[in-house]
């Protein structure tokens, strides 16, 4: 039993800079995110048994840190905490891209990452950046593969278009079925 | 055979690897001469790069040397308590004093917790009061008809006033248990500024309560750090999955009340 302790341990110490970028990515803020990771490692620790080897440790902490999140931003809400964590700045500043000169009208990518809808953000994340799959990623979020297609599919579009990824506009008029 | 008419997500299957072989073939052929599926599948490929590139800074960024030994800390005491004893509940590493966001949900375990009621037998809401811990909960606190309304009908994130006994329920979470058993996760405050941290699952027709501490305090309406670890506990015990979305939930209340 104390292996499971063990060998959920060691992952974690070498998974930690994975996971505070998932928090950072998730609440916006640091020393939020800080909190998080560490009440998630204290979770998985509670639990280190439930953790089948074989599977992948990333989704298994993801998903409980994830967890761990929604319920502070109800408790917050209901008390009525006004917060700033509305503000992911610190998704935008963690690049520097910020301070880049030639800044048109166009936002940097991780600029647009961070004002994407919390639920397209966090799939994206967990696939293009954390390389999860569908499957994966719908495990993590407890949601059907289809709603993760749908919105992976919505914030890439929206992310091409704020960061001006999209190759040309003129033939993405062609495109059909696209803008719900 | 000759398809112009792939979907969006059939491209941004291809592009995330996702895709069946066949179907793949079929769109590389197509791409030799469809300039414009080219295009469109590039904004797939393409984000997915630069999402990557845009998050790699804070993967390199150095870990805060406080978060760094926190979570060591954590690891050692699990890693003893374990060798020890098994204890399973343990203290947060206390953070720095200036961290006000902290002392709210990250406290340590405090003396705050005026009781702990976490039983998988749990006791029956609506029976007139026979918990089993006696003594511990007043039977009022939490078996109300105005509590079980408020179970079918108060959405996550969202408050109301009990009716009676002066109380404020406030609904946190709504999820699935182990057994796939359908539970809330609440909060009722009492005027003595008690605040009762709770679970409840449904089984059969009946809200079942099975897990509740009593937090006292100064708290104002806010149950203390302390007691949501110890939920934190419960939860992962009972394996419960991840929170309904607002929709999900919504159906499912209203399909408990149309069970009345």
């Amino acid at each position: 039993m104390s292996n499971a302790v063990k060998d959920v341990g060691e992952r974690l110490t070498a998974f930690l800079p994975n996971l505070r970028r998932f928090a950072i990515s998730l609440c916006g803020a640091r020393d939020v995110a800080d909190d998080l990771v560490q009440a998630a490692c204290e979770r998985a620790l509670a639990s280190a048994e439930r953790f089948e080897p074989g599977t992948r440790f990333d989704a298994w902490m993801f998903r409980i840190l994830r967890n761990l999140w929604i319920d502070q931003v109800r408790r917050q809400k209901t008390a009525g905490v006004q917060d700033d964590i509305s503000e992911r700045h610190d998704l935008a500043g963690a690049s520097g891209e910020r301070e880049a000169e030639a800044r048109l009208t166009l936002k940097t990518v991780a600029e647009a990452i961070g004002d994407l809808p919390d639920e397209q953000r966090e799939v994206l994340l967990l696939v293009c950046v954390e390389e999860l799959s569908y499957r994966e990623a719908a495990d993590v979020l407890d949601i059907p593969i289809g709603t993760v297609m749908s919105r992976l599919a919505r914030a890439r579009k929206a992310l091409g278009e704020a960061a001006g990824i999209t190759t040309t506009t003129a033939r993405s008029r062609v495109m059909k079925g696209v803008n719900e | 055979m000759t398809r112009t008419d792939f979907s969006d997500e059939i491209l941004m299957r291809f592009a995330d690897g996702e895709l069946d072989a066949e179907i793949s073939a079929e769109i590389e052929r197509e791409m030799e001469t469809d300039d414009a599926l080219v295009a469109r599948l590039a904004l797939f490929i393409e984000t997915r790069h630069a999402a990557k590139i845009a998050m790699q800074p804070l993967l390199e960024e150095p870990l805060p040397a406080e978060l760094t030994a926190a979570v060591e800390r954590v690891i050692a005491a699990k890693t003893s308590a374990q060798n020890e004893s098994g204890a399973s509940v343990l203290p947060f590493a206390r953070r720095a004093a200036n961290d006000r966001r902290a002392s709210r949900w990250l406290a340590p375990v405090a003396a705050s917790l005026a009781a702990v009621i976490a039983g998988f037998g749990g006791y029956w809401l609506g029976r007139g009061g026979q918990p089993t811990a006696e003594g511990v909960l007043p039977p009022t606190a939490l078996s109300s008809p105005a509590l079980e309304e408020a179970l079918e009908t108060v959405v996550s994130g969202e408050e109301r006033q009990l009716s009676g006994p002066n109380q404020r329920f406030r609904a946190i979470a709504t999820f699935r248990d182990n057994d796939q058993a359908l539970c809330r996760e609440f909060e009722v405050d009492s005027p003595d500024r008690s605040t009762v941290v709770s679970v409840a699952c449904r089984a059969g027709a009946e809200w079942r309560v099975t897990f509740a501490v009593v937090a006292r305090g100064d708290s104002g309406g806010y149950a203390p750090a302390s007691s949501t670890e110890t939920l934190d506990a419960y939860l992962t015990a009972i394996n419960a999955g991840a929170p309904l979305e607002a929709e999900e939930e919504a159906k499912v209340l209203g399909g408990l009340r149309e069970q009345k």
